[in-house]
C-alpha cells in the first residue's frame, strides 16, 4: 500500500497550529459548564437542582435527537423509546435483582444491549439503499408505540401503567446527582461537538444535503446511518438509565410517543443542527414547564405549540440558528467573507499507487441490457465495451435511453435484465457506493454537491473511502490525486477551499463535482451532460482536461453529450442510442457521416448539422 | 373556560387564605400540599377534588384552624401523570415545603411521587380509591381497594340475579387489570365462572371485537373495569349499540359521568364509598355547605372529592392528638383517629388503609344513581403487611 | 362467522372513513396532515354543536365538514403553504398546529367528556345476527364518501385540475392551472372530510379534546400504504382493518390495537411507495 508520509508532496507549507482547533471550540464552553457544575449547588435551592437533574438527563435525549435529525437528516420521533429502555432496564433490574453493585452493571449492561440490538433492528429496518427520510420518521413512531404497548401489558414485571417505583436506588445526594448529571451533559455535548465537526462527523452533514451523491462517493450510506441509530440509541438509554436512578421511578410516558414529539420540539426550538441549542431547549422547556404548567396548565401547552409551529414556518433553524444566522450576517457586514473552517486548507497531491498494466484493458462490458417500467421498453438488448484510455460518447435524441444506460451500469438494482461488469467484475444487483468500489465514478447531469459544507469538505468526503478520516480533529491537510488537483487548481476552486459550496457558481459546482468524482480515483468515468449551460471557453477547458485525462491517467470515460462538435472534437468512439438499442457504435468518423443518425435527428425534424441535437 | 374557573378558584383559595390567616400572624400557616391532574386524564374531576379540600380548610380557618395555626391548600397540577408528578411534589416538598400533602392522583402520579415523599419525609393521604397494594410508611389511604368494592356487585350478581358465569371487559392498564384479576379471583372463590376476560389498550377507542367474543360467550353478567372518561363511554356506547342487555356492573364509572352519559348509562350498577344519596346529617350539611360556598360554579361531589374533603379533617384530628405537626408524629397519629365525615366514621387503621361502608347503586333513566344496598364497614385487607398498625 | 365478516367490513369502512381526509392531502400536496387528528376532534365538537342546537343528526356531518374546512383552508394559508418544499418539517408545523387546536378545544369547551346521542340505535336482524345498526350506517357512509370523492375528482373542473396536479404540478402551471389554489382547496376538503369522520363516529365515540389522536396512527399507516390512491386505500382499509379484526378475535386485542401500525410498517420496508400501482 502506498505510504502516507513520502506520498505527500507539498509538506511544506502545512501550518502547525498551536492546539488542535476542536479543543478551542469545544473547551472554552465546556470549561464555562463545568463551572456552573460545580457551583450549582451551591448557588441553587433543592426544588430548582431537582428538577435540573431530571431537565439534564433529557437534554442527553434531546442530544441525540439533534445529532439524528439535526446533523445526519432523519428526522426521528423515536429516541423516547430508547430513553424508556434504559429506564426500564434499571428499575426492572432494580426491582428483581435488587439493589447492588453487580445489579448496577448488569443493569447498565441490558440498557446497553437492549438499546443497541433494538437500534439495530429499527436501523436495518428504516434504512436501505433507496429508502426514504419519510420511512424512517414512520418507523420511529411506531417503536414507541409498540414499546409503551410491551410496557402496559407486562403486569408487575413492567409495572403497567403505574410504571415501576420502590427500588432501592443509587446513594448519591442531591448535589452528587446534579454534578454527576451535569458532567455528563458536558462530556456528551464535547464528544459530539468534536466528533461532529471532524473530517467524520462531516460525513453525517454531507448524507443529509445529498445521500445520492455520497453512495455514489463509494459510501454506504445505509450502513454509516444504521451505525449512527445504534450509537443515539445507547446514549438515550444511558439518559434514562440515569433519569431513572435519579428519580426512582420509571413509567410509561417515559418511553412514549408523546415525549419523543417533545424531544423533537425541544430540539427545533433550541436549534437543530446546534448542539448547545438542543441542551438549551430540553432545559429551557423542562425547567420552564416546571414553573408554568402548574399554574397555566392548558395555556403553557398552547404557548409551546404555538412557538412551535413559528419556529418550524419562520426559524427552521430554531434560537441557536437564528443567533448564528444573525452572526454570520454581522461578520458579512464588516466585510469577512462566509468562510466555514477556521483554520486554513492546505492543498497536497496525492501520487497514484502504481498499477499494474492489466492486459485485459476492457473495464466496461454490457451484454443485453435491458430496462423497462411496466410494458413501457426503455432500453432493450445494449451491448457494448469500452477499454481503458477510451472516451467514448453516447448520443441519441431525447428519450433514446442514455441516462437510463448511465443508471443501469452505475446501479445494479436498475436493469431489467442483461448483465454488466465494471472492470472484470459483474455487478449483479449491488448498490451503487459498492460499484463505486470496483472503479466506476458517476457525475451527474445537474450539479450535485454538499451544499452547506464547505470545498474542501467536499472533496475531503470523496476520499473517505480510501483515506479513512479522523474520529477527532479535522485535517488542516487536503491530500488529492493529480487529477482532481489539476481540475480543482485550473478552475479557481483552490482559492476558495473554506466556502460554503452553495455561494459557488454553476461552472464552478460542476467543476467541484467533477474534481469530487476524480477523487475517487476511478478507472471508469460516467459523465451525463457535463456541459450542459456552461459557456464556450470553459467547454474547452474541459475538452482539454477530458483528453488529458484520458490520454494520461489512460481513463475509460462515457460521455452522453449533445454538441456533435465537441462530441467530434473529443471521442474516440460514438455510440448511437435510438429507442433503447444502441443504433450505431463505431469511430467518430463512421458514425457521425452514417446517414442513420442523419435519418434519425430529421425525423424528428432537427438541424441536420445541428449544434445541438435534443 | 376551565383553565379561567381553575385559575379564580386558585386565586380564591390564596384569598382566602390571605384574609383568613390575617387574625393568626403570630404563626405561619399550616401548608397542605394538593398535588391534583389538572390537566391530563384526571382533568375532569380534579377541579371536584380540590373544591373540596378548599371547603375543608375553610371551615377549619373559621373555627380557629390546627393547633391555633391556619390551615393553607397549595394546588399542583402533575398532568395526571409520572413526569408531571415528579414536577409537583418537588415543588410542593421542596419550594413550598409543605406539611402534608392530601392527593387524588393516578396511580402512575402517586407512584412517581413517593420516591419524593421519602426523601422529604412528607405525610402523604392518598385520597383515591386504586387497584391496591401501595405501600409507604408516608402514605395513608382513605378510599377504596378492591377488596371493598368488587363484592357488593358480584355478590349482588350472584344472589338477586342468579348470575353463574361473568365476562370482564377492562383498558390495559394497572387498574383495570387489578380490578379485574381481583374480581376473577372473587368470582372464583365464591363458586362463579369467568368466560372471558378482555383488555383494549388505554387509547383503543373501537371494541367490536370485544363485544363480539361477548356476545358469543353468552355470559350471566358482564363487569367492566376500563379508564375513566372516553373508554368507559366508548365501550359502553358501543354495548349499547350492539343490542347488549345484560346485568352491567361498571367498577369505573362515576356518578356525575353517569348522568352525562344520558340512556345509555341507565341500569348500569356501581360500586362506591360515597354517593350524593347517602342519606345521613353530615352528607346533607356537607352538601349545602359545598352548594352555599361554590353556588354556580359548583362541581358535584364524588367519591374522589368527598375523601379529600375528609382527608383535611383526618389531618386536623392526627396534628391535635399529637399536639405538633412534627411529621413522624403525624404519620404515627393518622393510623389512630377517626374522622365523621359524609362517608359515616373513617379510620385509616388497617395496614394504612381504611374500613368503609359501600353503597350499591343502580343508574335511573334520569341519570341519578338509587342507593341499592349498602355494606357497612367493609375490611380492606391485608393490603401492606409489611407496615405496622 | 357472521358477526366476524360484519366486524370486519364495518372496522373497514370506519378505517376508511377515518382516513379518507388524510389521503387527499398527501395524495396531491405529498404532505402528511398531523393535524388530522385534531380536525377529527373538531368535527366531533361541531357534531355537538349540532345536537345541542337541536339540528338533525344528517346535518351534523355537514356543519363538520364546513367547519373544519374553513379552518383548515385557514391553517393552510397561514402555516401549510409555507413548507410545500419541506415534508418533515411539513409533518411538525402540523403536529404543532394540532397542539395548538387541541388546547383551543380544552379551553373552550373544557377536558370533560361529551355526549352526543345516537341518531340510531339498537341492532338490526342481519342473516340470522343482531347486529349495531350505526356501525352498517357507518358502511353507507363509507360508500358515499367514497363516491362523492369519485365524481369530485372525474367529473368536476378541479377535478381535472387536481388530477394534472397529482401528475405533474410543473406541467400542470404551464397549463395555467393555479396549483396554489387546487392545494388550498384541496386541504380545505381533506380537513373538512376529517371533521365530517368525526361527526360520523362519535356516536360510537365519546367526544374529548383528545378523541381524535387514537385514530391518527392508523389513519397515517393506512395512507401510506396505499400510495395515495383512493381504490388501494379502501383495500388496504379491508386488508388491514380485517387482519386487525382476526388478531383481536383470535390472538388478543391488544395485539390487534398494534396491527396495523406493525404490518404497514414491514409492507412499506418491502414496497416503499406503497400499494398504489400493484
Amino acid at each position: 500500500m502506498r505510504d502516507r508520509g513520502s506520498a505527500l508532496r507539498s509538506m511544506a507549507s502545512v501550518p502547525q497550529p498551536g492546539m488542535p482547533n476542536w479543543l478551542i471550540r469545544a473547551g472554552l464552553p465546556a470549561l464555562v459548564g463545568a463551572a456552573l457544575v460545580v457551583a450549582g449547588p451551591w448557588i441553587l435551592d433543592t426544588y430548582m437542582l431537582n428538577i435540573l437533574v431530571r431537565a439534564l438527563f433529557v437534554a442527553i435525549a434531546a442530544l441525540t435527537v439533534d445529532v439524528l435529525w439535526g446533523f445526519s437528516g432523519t428526522l426521528t420521533f423515536g429516541q423516547s423509546a430508547f430513553f424508556g429502555i434504559g429506564a426500564y432496564a434499571l428499575a426492572i433490574g432494580f426491582t428483581q435483582f435488587g439493589f447492588g453493585p453487580w445489579q448496577a452493571l448488569l443493569s447498565l449492561a441490558a440498557a446497553v444491549g437492549m438499546a443497541a440490538a433494538v437500534a439495530g433492528f429499527v436501523g436495518w429496518l428504516s434504512f436501505y439503499p433507496g429508502s426514504t427520510p419519510l420511512y424512517a420518521s414512520v418507523i420511529s413512531l411506531v417503536l414507541p408505540i409498540i414499546l409503551v404497548q410491551i410496557l402496559y401489558s407486562g403486569g408487575s414485571f413492567t409495572g403497567s401503567s403505574s410504571g415501576l417505583v420502590g427500588f432501592e436506588s443509587f446513594d448519591l445526594s442531591l448535589e452528587g446527582w446534579f454534578r454527576l448529571a451535569g458532567a455528563t451533559v458536558i462530556g456528551a455535548l464535547v464528544v459530539a461537538s468534536v466528533a461532529l465537526s471532524s473530517d467524520a462527523g462531516r460525513v453525517l452533514s454531507a448524507m443529509r444535503d445529498n445521500d445520492e451523491r455520497c453512495t455514489y462517493l463509494g459510501i454506504d450510506t445505509s450502513l454509516v446511518r444504521i451505525g449512527l441509530t445504534v450509537i443515539t440509541g445507547v446514549v438515550a438509554a444511558l439518559a434514562g438509565f440515569g433519569y431513572v436512578g435519579f428519580s426512582g421511578v420509571a413509567a410509561p410516558e417515559n418511553a412514549g410517543f408523546v415525549f419523543g414529539t417533545q424531544l423533537v420540539v425541544m430540539v427545533a426550538l433550541g436549534g437543530r443542527g446546534s448542539l448547545i441549542g438542543a441542551v438549551v431547549g430540553a432545559v429551557v422547556i423542562e425547567v420552564a414547564s416546571a414553573y408554568l404548567s402548574s399554574s397555566l396548565p392548558f395555556v403553557w401547552e398552547l404557548i409551546v405549540g404555538v412557538a412551535f409551529v413559528v419556529v418550524i414556518v419562520v426559524l427552521p433553524g430554531g434560537l441557536f440558528g437564528s443567533l448564528r444566522d444573525a452572526a454570520t450576517a454581522l461578520r458579512g457586514r464588516i466585510g469577512a467573507a462566509p468562510v466555514l473552517a477556521l483554520s486554513p486548507v492546505t492543498l497536497a497531491t496525492l501520487e497514484r499507487a502504481a498499477v499494474a498494466p492489466d492486459r485485459n484493458d476492457v473495464v466496461v462490458e454490457a451484454d443485453g441490457v435491458s430496462k423497462h417500467f411496466g410494458s413501457l421498453s426503455v432500453l432493450s438488448g445494449v451491448s457494448f465495451t469500452a477499454r481503458q484510455g477510451e472516451l467514448v460518447s453516447i448520443v441519441g435524441p431525447n428519450g433514446a435511453g442514455k441516462t437510463t444506460l448511465i443508471r443501469c451500469l452505475a446501479d445494479g438494482r436498475e436493469r431489467s435484465e442483461g448483465t454488466v461488469r465494471i472492470a472484470g467484475h459483474a455487478i449483479a444487483r449491488l448498490a451503487p457506493d459498492r460499484i463505486v468500489g470496483l472503479g466506476l465514478g458517476r457525475k451527474f447531469q445537474a450539479a450535485s454537491v454538499f451544499e452547506t459544507l464547505s470545498v474542501a469538505d467536499c472533496l475531503r468526503i470523496a476520499r473517505v473511502k480510501s483515506d479513512p478520516p479522523s474520529f477527532v480533529g479535522a485535517s488542516p491537510l487536503l491530500a488529492l490525486p493529480a487529477a482532481a488537483r489539476a481540475v480543482v487548481e485550473s478552475s479557481g476552486l483552490a482559492e476558495r477551499l473554506g466556502e460554503q459550496a452553495r455561494f459557488l457558481s454553476h461552472g464552478l459546482k460542476q467543476a467541484l463535482e467533477l474534481a469530487m468524482v476524480l477523487a475517487l480515483e476511478p478507472r471508469v468515468l460516467l459523465l451525463d451532460e457535463p456541459t450542459a449551460g456552461l459557456t464556450r471557453t470553459e467547454r474547452q477547458v474541459f475538452a482539454g482536461v477530458l483528453t488529458e485525462l484520458v490520454a494520461r491517467e489512460r481513463l475509460c470515460v462515457l460521455i452522453i453529450e449533445h454538441d456533435l462538435d465537441f462530441v467530434r472534437q473529443i471521442s474516440s468512439r460514438i455510440i448511437l442510442l435510438h429507442r433503447g438499442r444502441v443504433a450505431l457504435d463505431g469511430p467518430v468518423a463512421d458514425v457521425v457521416d452514417d446517414p442513420l443518425i442523419r435519418e434519425i435527428y430529421t425525423g424528428n425534424n432537427r438541424p441536420q448539422r445541428g449544434e445541438v441535437m435534443s | 373556560m376551565t383553565l379561567t374557573r381553575s385559575l379564580s378558584t386558585l386565586l380564591a383559595a390564596a384569598a382566602c387564605a390571605a384574609i383568613l390567616a390575617a387574625p393568626a400572624l403570630a404563626a405561619d400557616p399550616i401548608k397542605i400540599g394538593v398535588p391534583v391532574g389538572l390537566s391530563g386524564a384526571n382533568s375532569v374531576v380534579a377541579p371536584s377534588v380540590v373544591q373540596s379540600a378548599q371547603l375543608a380548610v375553610d371551615e377549619i380557618n373559621a373555627k380557629g384552624g390546627v393547633l391555633g395555626r391556619q390551615l393553607a391548600l397549595e394546588v399542583a397540577d402533575d398532568a395526571s401523570g409520572a413526569a408531571g408528578a415528579q414536577k409537583a411534589f418537588d415543588s410542593l416538598i421542596f419550594q413550598k415545603k409543605v406539611d402534608v400533602l392530601i392527593s387524588m392522583e393516578t396511580s402512575a402520579a402517586r407512584n412517581a411521587g413517593l420516591p419524593i415523599v421519602a426523601r422529604g419525609k412528607v405525610p402523604y393521604i392518598y385520597t383515591s380509591f386504586y387497584e391496591g397494594k401501595s405501600c409507604s410508611p408516608f402514605m395513608y389511604v382513605n378510599a377504596w381497594v378492591p377488596e371493598q368494592q368488587v363484592p357488593p356487585i358480584v355478590d349482588y350478581f350472584a344472589k338477586e340475579k342468579g348470575s353463574k358465569k361473568f365476562f370482564l371487559i377492562g383498558s390495559d392498564y394497572a387498574f383495570g387489570r387489578g380490578m379485574l384479576a381481583f374480581t376473577r379471583a372473587y368470582i372464583e372463590k365464591t363458586g362463579g365462572k369467568v368466560v372471558g376476560e378482555e383488555y383494549l389498550p388505554m387509547d383503543g377507542s373501537d371494541w367490536t371485537p370485544i363485544i363480539s367474543k361477548l356476545k358469543s360467550a353468552a355470559p350471566d353478567a358482564l363487569i367492566t373495569s376500563t379508564a375513566g372518561g372516553a373508554p368507559n363511554v366508548t365501550l359502553t356506547k358501543q354495548l349499547r349499540a350492539a343490542g347488549v342487555a345484560l346485568p352491567y356492573g361498571n367498577l369505573a364509572v362515576d356518578e356525575g359521568t353517569a348522568k352525562s352519559m344520558g340512556t345509555d348509562a341507565e341500569g348500569i350498577y356501581l360500586s362506591a364509598s360515597y354517593v350524593t344519596g347517602i342519606d345521613s346529617a353530615a352528607n346533607k350539611t356537607f352538601l349545602a355547605a359545598m352548594q352555599k360556598k361554590f353556588g354556580a360554579e359548583l362541581k358535584t361531589p364524588n367519591d374522589l372529592s368527598v375523601p379529600e374533603y375528609e382527608a383535611v379533617y383526618a389531618y386536623k384530628a392526627a396534628a391535635e392528638k399529637a399536639g405538633s405537626t412534627e411529621q413522624a408524629k403525624i404519620l404515627k397519629a393518622l393510623g389512630e383517629v377517626s374522622v365523621d365525615g359524609p362517608r359515616g366514621k373513617i379510620e385509616m387503621s388497617k395496614q394504612h388503609h381504611a374500613p368503609l361502608t359501600m353503597y350499591l347503586g343502580q343508574v335511573q333513566a334520569d341519570g341519578s344513581v338509587k342507593v341499592i344496598k349498602s355494606f357497612p364497614n367493609v375490611d380492606p385487607g391485608a393490603q401492606c403487611p409489611n407496615l405496622k398498625s | 362467522m357472521i358477526t366476524l365478516v360484519l366486524d370486519i367490513i364495518t372496522t373497514a369502512a370506519i378505517l376508511f372513513i377515518v382516513s379518507a381526509g388524510l389521503l387527499i392531502v398527501f395524495g396531491v400536496m405529498k404532505i402528511i396532515n398531523f393535524a388530522h387528528a385534531a380536525f377529527i376532534t373538531i368535527g366531533a365538537y361541531a357534531g355537538l354543536g349540532a345536537s345541542r342546537l337541536g339540528l338533525s343528526p344528517v346535518l351534523a356531518p355537514a356543519l363538520a365538514f364546513l367547519a373544519g374546512g374553513l379552518i383548515g383552508v385557514a391553517a393552510e394559508r397561514v402555516v401549510v403553504r409555507r413548507l410545500y418544499g419541506r415534508p418533515l418539517d411539513a409533518i411538525l408545523a402540523t403536529w404543532g398546529l394540532s397542539i395548538v387546536i387541541g388546547q383551543l378545544v380544552t379551553l373552550a369547551f373544557g377536558r370533560e367528556v361529551q355526549f352526543v346521542p345516537a341518531p340510531v340505535s339498537g341492532t338490526v336482524m342481519i342473516l340470522g345476527e343482531d347486529y349495531s345498526s350505526y356501525r352498517l350506517l357507518m358502511v353507507l357512509a363509507a360508500i358515499v364518501i367514497a363516491a362523492l370523492f369519485t365524481g369530485l375528482l372525474n367529473g368536476t373542473r378541479l377535478g381535472l385540475s387536481t388530477r394534472a396536479v397529482i401528475m405533474n404540478e410543473t406541467l400542470a402551471q404551464g397549463l395555467g392551472i393555479d396549483s396554489t389554489r387546487v392545494r388550498l382547496i384541496t386541504f380545505g376538503i381533506g380537513c373538512g372530510l376529517a371533521a365530517t369522520a368525526g361527526a360520523l363516529i362519535t356516536p360510537l365515540a365519546s367526544v374529548d379534546p383528545n378523541m381524535g389522536l387514537s385514530w391518527l396512527i392508523g389513519a397515517f399507516m393506512l395512507v401510506m400504504i396505499s400510495g395515495g390512491s383512493l381504490l388501494t386505500l379502501g383495500l388496504s382499509c379491508i386488508v388491514l382493518g380485517g387482519l386487525q379484526v382476526l388478531a383481536s378475535t383470535f390472538i388478543s386485542p391488544i395485539l390487534g390495537g398494534l396491527t396495523i401500525a406493525v404490518l404497514a410498517a414491514v409492507a412499506l420496508r418491502l414496497r416503499p411507495e406503497g400499494f398504489a400501482r400493484a
